[in-house]
């Protein structure tokens, strides 16, 4: 890869901060958010279509004649499965799976992990030990051992499950703002800004979360769904998660999996390639952010 | 009548050094007041402890235990408010023979407490400038969003685009030139000198009673700090705003102030009309002054080449302060009649002239009315 640098003589005030960002950026950076949006873009598409119901065929729609057909099929442009349903509608609506469960499981994991990280890194004394503990708890702890209590206690419902996918990733954000936050407060503009009577409030939601943690919440954000889709479809495989028939990506795989060794490969390699791509796409955007957005500007 | 904006009585802040297990007496003791248009400096060597008392004064002293006793009284529109109002039920002092060895105090409770009584007086009454204006503005945000942000906050401009009408209109008064473009700028993108005329902008739009400029110029290049003092006395003349002037530089203070303290060791020493106290002839003056006006460089030292001057011995160490005068060990004017009496025995602040006290045995004064 061939690293671009630019330099540019000031001709104007700060020159250099009003070069957009995709010039300064690197090239990798570029690529891997420029696939991440994009699949960012398709899976939000395909929601949508799934949501209202515009498929290309009917995912339920059996057809003996059809088994495990191959992609390019006239009429199933990516195949069937092994009662011959439709693969392309059945991926469609395999997102539903996932989809705002996996924004459940992110909003739980960003709010509740700024509120801590605040609490810890602002308040300190005991919550913040309160909170260490309650992190290595969950840190020592396998989190689908804990999913499986959950369904053990409750059903399995995908709901369930992302609530406990949002508390166990509420340490690591709340890690990071109290991180964060503890820098933050030696700087001398916090205390600027609580001399000129800024209430506190203000200072901890603007001018630390805001200003400070936008970025790195954006960036947990795209992780978090990429380790959501990864647990809901883990599940899905495992039979603890979406249940037949409605469709996931994880009980396709299961399902294809079963006609794999018939040389059958297709029905379960298709929802796999899917997983792949996706979760390729979440942890690449968030990687891209992370060096596009990150630690720029302090140095 | 008693017309002072600010006035301090017998303001103690300590700190507590875990290591020594022992009270560092940042501020001990110290009253002094603020009359309303004037221009107050506190001048002291670093330690001396007048930048503690004026954080002291804004409530924003953090280190425990801060504040344990003391009046703040703050006048604003013809009413006097105590800002350490009730604020004694927090706090334990343990004295013993005059020295406090143990101190008890509920810092959450009090930390609340000085929320609510600085509601509305932080920001709004008493402004405050700091040193190294780069890094007393947020780094992620626009000079123009910040400033826009206190404006909408502390006065009745609360539309966004007369808040930002506004803005700019501070920035000009500022000196800063194309305030329009300077607006949308950051901090890192602007010299020290500019983030700082930035800073007393934002300290000024909320149009306080008090402007407290905390060693403002230092952290800026020599150069900019001339321009940055030509610009505050600008600021004083047309808003005729109070100002606490904290620092180091006398050249400064002579410039700017109306008044002077002169602080040691956390108390003050001498304090009287600038003219005065600064005169190059004044006869009754605190030997600290005498040794911080003997320290200014001066060009006919520079171009002899001769020694500058400083002053003898180390600055107070505020841990094991001494029982008689503070400044004992480093004065050069102490004679044989008074030696006992410097050793054993803390001078009171004493007037030698009208509204000129200073603190020190040497002066007659001192002799009848103190001891």
């Amino acid at each position: 890869m061939m690293m671009r640098h630019y330099y540019q003589a000031p001709g104007r005030i700060s020159e250099f901060s009003e070069l957009p960002l995709w010039q300064r950026a690197a090239a990798l950076d570029l690529a891997y958010v420029g696939y991440g949006l994009l699949v960012v873009f398709a899976v939000v598409a395909s929601y949508l279509l799934g949501a209202f119901g515009w498929l290309p065929a009917d995912p339920q729609q059996m057809n003996i004649e059809l088994l495990n057909a191959p992609p390019f099929t006239p009429g199933h442009w990516l195949g069937t499965d092994f009662l011959g349903r439709d693969l392309q509608a059945r991926l469609i609506l395999g997102i539903q799976a996932y989809f705002l469960p996996g924004l459940l499981a992110v909003a739980i994991a960003l709010v509740g992990g700024s509120l801590l990280g605040i609490l810890a890194g602002y308040r300190g004394g005991w919550f913040d030990i309160l909170i260490t503990y309650f992190n290595n708890l969950l840190d020592s702890f396998p989190r689908l051992v804990l999913i499986l209590f959950v369904i053990a206690a409750f059903r399995p419902d995908i709901y369930y499950i992302m609530v406990v996918v949002g508390i166990t990733g509420m340490p690591v954000i709340a890690n990071l703002i109290a991180g964060k936050i503890s820098f933050l407060r030696a700087k001398s503009f916090i205390e600027a800004a609580h001399a000129l009577g800024l209430p506190a409030r203000t200072v901890i939601l603007k001018h630390i979360l805001w200003y400070h943690c936008r970025t790195l919440l954006v960036i947990q954000a795209t992780l978090g769904m990429a380790e959501a889709i990864l647990i809901e479809t883990s599940l899905s495989y495992l039979g603890f998660g979406v249940q037949e028939p409605t469709p996931s990506w994880g009980n396709m795989v299961q399902a294809g999996a079963n006609y794999l060794l018939q040389g059958n490969f297709w029905p379960s390699t298709a929802p796999a390639l899917a997983i792949l791509a996706t979760i390729l796409g979440f942890q690449l955007l968030g990687d891209g952010l992370n060096n596009l957005l990150e630690g720029k500007r302090w140095q | 009548m008693d017309t002072a904006l600010l006035r301090l009585e017998n303001l103690r802040t300590y700190f507590y050094l875990r290591a020594k297990r022992a009270f560092i007496r940042s501020v001990d003791g110290v009253s002094l007041h603020v009359e309303r248009g004037e221009t107050l400096g506190i001048v002291g060597e670093s330690g001396s402890g007048k930048s503690v008392a004026a954080l002291s004064a804004a409530g924003l002293v953090s280190a425990g235990p801060g504040v344990i006793g003391g009046r703040i009284e703050l006048r604003s529109n013809g009413v006097a408010r105590n800002l350490l109002e009730g604020l004694e039920r927090y706090v334990r002092v343990e004295e013993r023979d005059g020295r406090v060895m143990a101190v008890e105090k509920d810092e959450r409770g009090w930390r609340r407490h000085v929320e609510t009584l600085m509601h509305g007086v932080r920001g709004k009454e008493i402004a405050m400038i700091f040193q190294n204006p780069r890094s007393a503005l947020n780094p992620y945000s626009s000079v123009g969003s910040q400033l826009v942000e206190t404006i909408r906050l502390h006065t009745d401009v609360k539309g966004e685009r007369e808040a930002k009408e506004r803005a700019i209109h501070w920035l000009e008064r500022v000196r800063i030139d194309s305030p329009r473009l300077r607006f949308d700028n950051y901090p890192y993108g602007m010299s020290g000198g500019m983030c700082q005329r930035a800073m007393i902008a934002m300290a000024l739009s909320a149009e306080p009673s008090l402007l407290i400029a905390d060693e403002p110029t230092t952290g800026l290049d020599a150069t900019i700090q001339a321009r940055i003092v030509e610009l505050l006395a600008e600021l004083k003349a047309e808003t005729g705003v109070t100002t606490l002037l904290i620092s180091h530089d006398i050249a400064m203070v002579q410039r700017l102030a109306d008044r002077i303290v002169i602080m040691y060791g956390g108390t003050v020493v001498e304090s009287g009309r600038a003219a005065e106290v600064l005169a190059p002839g004044a006869t009754q003056r605190h030997p600290y002054t005498s040794a911080l006006l003997a320290s200014i460089p001066r060009a006919e030292d520079i171009r002899r080449k001769s020694h500058l001057h400083a002053i003898e011995g180390e600055v107070l160490d505020t841990i094991n302060v001494p029982r008689g005068c503070r400044f004992y060990d480093r004065c050069n004017r102490v004679t044989a009649a008074i030696r006992d009496q410097c050793a054993s025995l803390e001078p009171p602040l004493a007037e030698v002239a009208q509204g000129h006290e200073v603190r020190c045995w040497l002066y007659p004064a001192m002799r009848e009315g103190g001891a």
